[in-house]
Parts: C-alpha cells; sequence; structure tokens
C-alpha cells in the first residue's frame, strides 16, 4: 500500500479494529479521528465505484439474474434476495467458508467478506430501541435487562443518526422513539389508506420506513435518485455504507491504516499481564500467517465472527474460549423471527402499474402494538413484533390464462398491499454457537457449528402476526387476502445477535456495559453479538449507537492511560 | 431543465458524485478480474442469443420448436413484439442447460404431457396441430379445474394438466418479461432515474 511510509506490520497500534462494516466503520472512524492509531482489518477486498450495477438492467445479465454460478457456489447465500447474478462475488464463497448444523436445525448465515461487509447490501431499515427493550425482563419477568438503558444509548442515536442520514416520520410512538430524521419519504395512496383505516379502527401506527438513505444532500453526499436496487451499490452513495462514510473518514484522519485481505484466525494474548498484544491473520490470496501488534483489540467482524475469533482464541488460561470465564461466550444466538403476515389487493385504487414510477427503496412500518404499556390485556406470548410492509400498482404476472389477454392482464397490474412481522427472537442459553471440531474454512481456521432453532414463543408470534395483519388489510378494504403464518428457519432476518452478551456480573454476561469483556481489559466486542435481547426493531442502528458509546468510553480511558 | 432532469444529468455523468466526496484515501486499484461477477466487470450479455446459427444447448430440434410454438400462444405479438421475437427458447434453453438434473427432467416432463395430450386428443404432437386444436387444448389446460357447481363435489385429485402448463407459462414469461422485449413491453423508457418518488397526491379520503 503505496501511502504507508513504513510496514503496517512493525508498528504497535493503540487499537486493531477486526472488520471494516457498519460497526467496524464507526470504530475506525471515532478512534482515529480522537487521535487512536488505529488498524483497521478486513477479511475481503477493497471495493470501488466502477463495480457497482444498480443501473444494469437485468436483460444485460447472460442468466438474468439465474446464473448456475450462484448456485455452484453460494447455495446458501442466494437464500438472501441480495445475493444475485449483478453482485455474488461480493457474498461469501460457500465452499470456502463452511459452517455446519445440528439434523433437523438449519441455520442461513449471510455473509459478506469485501470492505464494508453487509453494509454494501443492508436493508437499511433504522429504528431506535426503547426502554420496553431494554428493561423488557423487568417488564415481564423473562430473561435479563440490558446493563444500559434508553438514556445511555439516546446521545449516540443522534451521532450516528446524524452523520449517517435517516429518513423518517416522527410518531411520538411509546414503543419506537423518535431520532434525527431527514425529511420522510412519501406514501403511497394504499399506504395512506391503510395508514387512516388502521389508526381509526385499532389505533395503530402505520408510518413510512425509517432508513438509512438520503432524502437530501448529507455531509458530502447526494440525495437518492430512486433507481430502487441499493444493494448493487450506489453511484450517488445516498444509502449508507461504511467504505464511503466512516472507514474513509477514518483513512482520512491519516491515523489509520486499512489491511484488507487480513482474515483473522485469533487474538493474541500476553499471558503475563493477561491482556491482548493483537491478532493473528491469514492473508486470503497467500495464505501467509502474519501478526498485528495494538494496546486494545476491538472485534467487529459481525456477531458469530467476533464470537468465533474469541472461540478460537483459547489459552491455558482460558481453555473454552477467550473471556469466557462466564461460559456464556457463544450462547444466547438470536435472529428476528420471520414468516408471518398477510397481503392482498386493494381493489378501490384504479391506479395502473408504471415501469417509469420512482422507485422508492423503502417501505412502510408499524411498530410492536403487542404488550406495550398501553396495551389493554396481556397476549398470550411475550414481547411482540413490528411489521415492514407497502403498497402499490404492480403488474400482473400471475394473471391467468395466456395469450393476448394475458399480456393485457399483465399491464393492468394488481394494487398490491401486504405487511411481513419481524419478531423479537427471545435470548435463550440452548441456542448457541461452538467451533465444529472436525470442520476449518479454506484459510484451515477451526469453523462454526450453528444450534439454534426458534421456539413456541416465536411461533405464536408469526401466528398472531399473520391474523392481525390480516384483519389490519381488511380493514383498510383489502380483497383477495392472503394469510403467510410460518416460522423461517433462524438466520433469515439477517439480524444475527448475541453469542458475547453484555451485564453487570462477570458471572453471567461476556462485556461490560462498554463492550470491555470482563476477563481481558483490553479486549472489546463491539457489535451484534454484545444485545442481550433482541427487541423486534431492525438492530444496525443500535449496534452502531452501541459501538459508538463504547468508543467514547475507550477513548477517555485512553487519554486517562488506562489502556 | 427541470428538477427531474438535474437529476438524472447529475446521475448519468456521476460527475456531481465525484466532486462531493473525495475519493478513498488508499489507491483504489481495481479487484482482479476473477472476484468480480461479470456484471460488475461490465459485460453485457444481452445479445448473446441474437446469433446466426444459434443452436440449442440442451432442447432437442422438436422440443425447441415446440417451446417456440408454445410460447408464441402464450405470450403473442400484437401491437408489440410477442415471446417469439423476444426469443424466449433460446434463453430457457440456456438457462436449463446450466440447472439441475431434477428441474431438467420437470420441464421436459410438462412439455411430454402436452404432446401427449395432443396426440391422446388429435393423433398428433403439438406443433403440428392446426392452431385451433392447439387454442382448444390450451384452453383446458390453462384454467384450474373446480369442484362441480352441479354436484357440489369438490374436485379432489389435482389438476395435473394445469400444473405442467403453469411450469411451461412461468418458464415463458420469466423469460419473456426480462428480456430487452419484454421491459419495454412493460413500458420502461430506459432510463433508471425519474426524480423522487412523489407518493399519493389525492385528496384525502378519495384515492380514485
Amino acid at each position: 500500500m503505496a501511502y504507508q511510509t513504513q510496514d503496517p506490520l512493525q508498528q504497535t497500534y493503540d487499537a486493531v479494529v477486526v472488520g471494516s462494516g457498519a460497526t467496524g466503520g464507526w470504530a475506525a472512524k471515532q478512534l482515529a479521528e480522537a487521535g487512536l492509531k488505529v488498524a483497521l482489518l478486513e477479511a475481503g477486498r477493497a471495493v470501488t465505484p466502477s463495480e457497482f450495477t444498480e443501473h444494469m438492467p437485468a436483460y444485460k445479465l447472460k442468466y438474468r439474474d439465474h446464473s448456475p454460478e450462484i448456485a455452484r457456489t453460494r447455495p446458501v447465500q442466494k437464500q438472501c434476495y441480495a445475493c444475485m447474478e449483478y453482485n455474488y462475488e461480493w457474498f461469501v464463497n460457500d465452499l470456502e467458508n463452511p459452517y455446519s448444523t445440528p439434523a433437523g436445525k438449519p441455520f442461513t448465515w449471510q455473509r459478506l467478506r469485501v470492505l464494508g461487509g453487509r453494509s454494501l447490501v443492508w436493508g437499511r431499515q433504522s429504528y431506535r430501541f426503547s426502554d420496553n427493550d431494554f428493561k423488557a425482563a423487568s417488564r415481564d419477568g423473562y430473561g435479563d435487562d440490558w446493563p444500559i438503558s434508553y438514556a445511555d444509548l439516546a446521545p449516540y442515536y443522534d451521532i450516528v443518526e446524524k452523520y449517517v442520514g435517516i429518513t423518517g416520520a416522527a410518531e411520538r410512538n411509546e414503543m419506537l422513539p423518535d431520532g434525527q430524521f431527514l425529511p420522510p419519504m412519501k406514501m403511497s395512496c394504499g399506504e395512506i389508506q391503510l395508514r387512516e383505516r388502521v389508526e381509526a379502527k385499532f389505533g395503530r401506527t402505520v408510518t413510512i420506513g425509517r432508513a438509512a438513505v438520503l432524502t437530501q444532500a448529507h455531509n458530502g453526499r447526494l440525495p437518492c435518485h430512486y433507481c430502487g436496487p441499493c444493494e448493487r451499490g450506489c453511484i450517488t452513495f445516498s444509502y449508507f455504507s461504511s467504505p464511503f462514510t466512516t472507514v474513509q473518514d477514518a483513512l482520512n484522519s491519516k491515523n489509520c491504516t486499512l489491511i484488507t485481505n487480513a482474515v483473522v484466525s485469533h487474538v493474541d494474548m500476553d499471558n503475563a499481564s493477561n491482556k491482548a498484544s493483537g491478532v493473528t491473520y491469514i492473508d486470503r490470496l497467500t495464505r501467509q500467517v502474519k501478526q498485528v501488534r495494538a494496546k486494545s483489540v476491538i472485534l467487529c467482524a459481525q456477531a458469530l465472527e467476533s464470537t468465533r475469533i474469541l472461540l478460537n482464541s483459547s489459552t491455558r488460561e482460558y481453555p473454552n474460549g477467550l473471556a469466557n470465564s462466564s461460559g456464556a461466550l457463544g450462547h444466547y444466538l438470536m435472529d428476528h423471527v420471520v414468516g408471518g403476515g398477510a397481503s392482498g389487493h386493494l381493489t378501490n385504487l384504479n391506479i395502473l402499474p408504471n415501469a417509469n414510477e420512482p422507485q422508492r427503496p423503502n417501505g412502510i412500518y408499524v411498530p410492536r402494538f403487542r404488550n406495550t404499556p398501553s396495551s389493554k390485556s396481556r397476549s398470550p406470548f411475550l414481547r411482540g413484533y413490528g411489521y415492514q410492509g407497502g403498497a402499490g400498482a404492480d403488474f400482473n404476472f400471475s394473471a391467468e390464462g395466456y395469450g393476448t389477454s394475458l399480456k393485457k392482464a399483465v399491464k393492468e397490474g394488481v394494487y398490491f398491499v401486504g405487511l411481513g412481522a419481524f419478531g423479537e427472537s427471545l435470548a435463550r442459553w440452548d441456542n448457541f454457537i461452538e467451533i465444529d471440531p472436525n470442520l476449518k474454512d479454506a484459510w484451515g481456521i477451526p469453523a462454526l457449528h450453528i444450534n439454534m432453532a426458534h421456539g413456541d414463543n416465536e411461533a405464536a408470534l408469526m401466528e398472531d402476526a399473520a391474523a392481525s395483519a390480516a384483519e389490519m388489510l381488511e380493514a383498510a378494504g383489502a380483497k383477495n387476502i392472503r394469510e403467510q403464518s410460518r416460522v423461517e428457519m433462524p438466520g433469515m432476518a439477517i439480524h444475527e445477535l448475541g453469542t458475547a452478551r453484555m451485564g453487570h456480573d462477570p458471572k453471567k454476561s461476556v462485556l461490560t456495559p462498554f463492550n470491555q469483556t470482563h476477563d481481558v481489559k483490553n479486549l472489546f466486542v463491539m457489535d451484534g453479538a454484545s444485545f442481550v435481547s433482541s427487541a423486534c426493531q431492525n438492530p444496525t442502528l443500535t449496534m452502531m449507537a452501541v459501538t459508538v458509546r463504547a468508543c467514547a468510553n475507550l477513548i477517555d480511558r485512553f487519554h486517562k492511560n488506562e489502556v | 431543465m427541470n428538477r427531474r432532469d438535474m437529476i438524472r444529468a447529475s446521475v448519468l455523468t456521476g460527475a456531481v458524485a465525484a466532486t462531493l466526496r473525495p475519493t478513498l484515501a488508499a489507491p483504489q486499484t481495481p479487484p482482479p478480474h476473477s472476484e468480480l461477477t461479470p456484471a460488475q466487470s461490465g459485460v453485457d450479455a444481452s445479445n448473446e442469443f441474437n446469433v446466426p446459427n444459434w443452436k440449442p444447448l440442451f432442447l432437442d430440434e422438436h422440443q425447441n420448436e415446440t417451446l417456440i410454438i408454445l410460447s408464441d400462444l402464450i405470450i403473442p405479438a400484437t401491437d408489440t413484439p410477442g415471446a417469439k421475437d423476444a426469443l424466449v427458447n433460446r434463453y430457457i434453453d440456456l438457462v436449463l442447460a446450466a440447472e439441475t438434473s431434477e428441474n431438467k427432467r420437470a420441464f421436459l416432463n410438462s412439455l411430454a404431457f402436452l404432446d401427449g395430450e395432443s396426440i391422446r386428443r388429435f393423433k398428433a404432437a403439438f406443433r403440428y396441430l392446426s392452431r385451433e386444436d392447439q387454442d382448444d387444448l390450451l384452453h383446458e389446460l390453462a384454467y384450474p379445474r373446480t369442484g362441480s357447481e352441479w354436484t357440489g363435489e369438490a374436485d379432489t385429485k389435482p389438476d395435473v394438466g394445469h400444473t405442467h402448463f403453469e411450469a411451461l407459462k412461468g418458464r415463458i414469461m420469466t423469460a419473456y418479461y426480462s428480456s430487452q422485449v419484454g421491459t419495454k413491453e412493460l413500458g420502461w423508457d430506459g432510463a433508471f432515474a425519474h426524480g423522487p418518488f412523489q407518493g399519493c397526491d389525492h385528496p384525502e379520503g378519495n384515492h380514485k
């Protein structure tokens, strides 16, 4: 790397950050801008705007998104809509990145190894958690409270939102705190009809989605041009992805050294001082083993990957995984339950589909309305769910018949309305990851055995979500309503959380409320692994706020010479 | 130039975007070709079917001819081109050639079902029937059989013919509407940005 004046491996950094996605980008930016010398490690390659494909029509693809190459090399990754013939090289090759699951307990693990990680292709939905989530255990008796409260995190939500740019509308909803919003995107006719009638009949909120997409120029980035498929890149950088924002700021500070193709295998320990001394990585391309030395080690590799690194870092002092004196490392894996909802047609809206309509990269959102402080009754399940959805005129590709009438019916279209639930995944000890002693990835690093299943509560949530969605669509005047009450396999929400939970008690948790491991004072996990409960809101915004809060604390300790 | 045109122009060139954010401090060398998808390397495969002496990779001549005729009946040329003009048979052949043997078998089975029914009723394979007879047969398969209203008995047998029809139709629909011809049929003007999403501009409670 030409911009480095010295060998990046011959110095000791203040911090090494593992992972360059939503959280790693933030950690690198905050620490480097505060003057710390940072090494940012990414397992994949760098990414350039020249490889964006958001403006390429499907007919230019050889297989028009049915490429056999995806089926061959990404059988797991293609279970996510975002892994396409356009961009599948951003996703990991499943043949090189195996993991195992017990018989009858499938788990789909969606991963990217490229600068920015999943922030390149994420769904962008951004919602705050509230104390109904952070203190849920105190309210309903299940599980554990977070060691932090909404008040602790609110200032950091502000920082993240102001920088990222979140479009949304304030609703003053008790379950969904408002934030620092850019102007909201508009709702369609059908969505307004749903909003009005659901409010009138049930008193429930239907709001425009809160998304990390710009609706006006913001921090040097242009507003969205409504082309649609964000997951293929964005020439105007209008949706938030770390390579073109946080990582770039970190590099611009001159205090951050980016090392790509660095597949971290484990944390190095200085056993005498019980401190982490850096990390060992394998060069993705040359397979050379290298080390980065640092005064603090910060894992932002994604919940399961960060914990995998700790499990693979066992020492004589920590035989069951580094920083695992509690035994809780790997446990309490969560992923929002999906599969419940309903769809239908708003036949009163005579609006034709239009291939030239601007494509809004955002939907509508219904915040949780079950088991809230103002709920009149308790539901026969714990916690609740929120819906994402939308309504609009679509071409009717499922029109019946054939011939001239079929061609005509396709263009006449249908006015579609749908709601799909994301339910809270209860934290359970029995949902866990461990190292599979018989399985290694292409770099020789022991792979994970992922043991997770949704339980009765998640199934009950989806059943209720299907029935509630149907009654809300009916109230909105929908016809041909179809309920769906399934429990998709874990991993499908791509909201993996937990496995290195934070807490006050070192006997029951892995991390302090500032994401430092209880056992090793200069070792941190600043990603979704730290979550105590999952809430039902999309977690990335909260992950970023938790990271920025933990970084503020770490910077403070560096200034006091405590690291 | 109105606002919409301005946005379109700025997006088209990318120039505005490039000036707004400084480029990454690290020199950005393009990744090795092998780590990009063909699309990310800028490969345009849209004209690959449009070659003289095209030969199917997977289908035999009879299957290919049957597929062409069937696709033309399902999505005919009207005032706009149909499935035959969009060369849907060539796309379907390409995709099938790369699919699992299970999917291949299922497709051929559906095509064979069509011929079987045709021979049973008209004593000739589907492609050799008159247009009227082809239409007659398709009409019978195109709509699901439901229970008899006369007897009140539900027809519990799965409608095998309709299932095969839908499988073939699905392939043809996907191939047609993902083609350049099909994209035009839906009215796409070729631009990828059409200004901000305007949403509902109807007066409250009146979304007609």
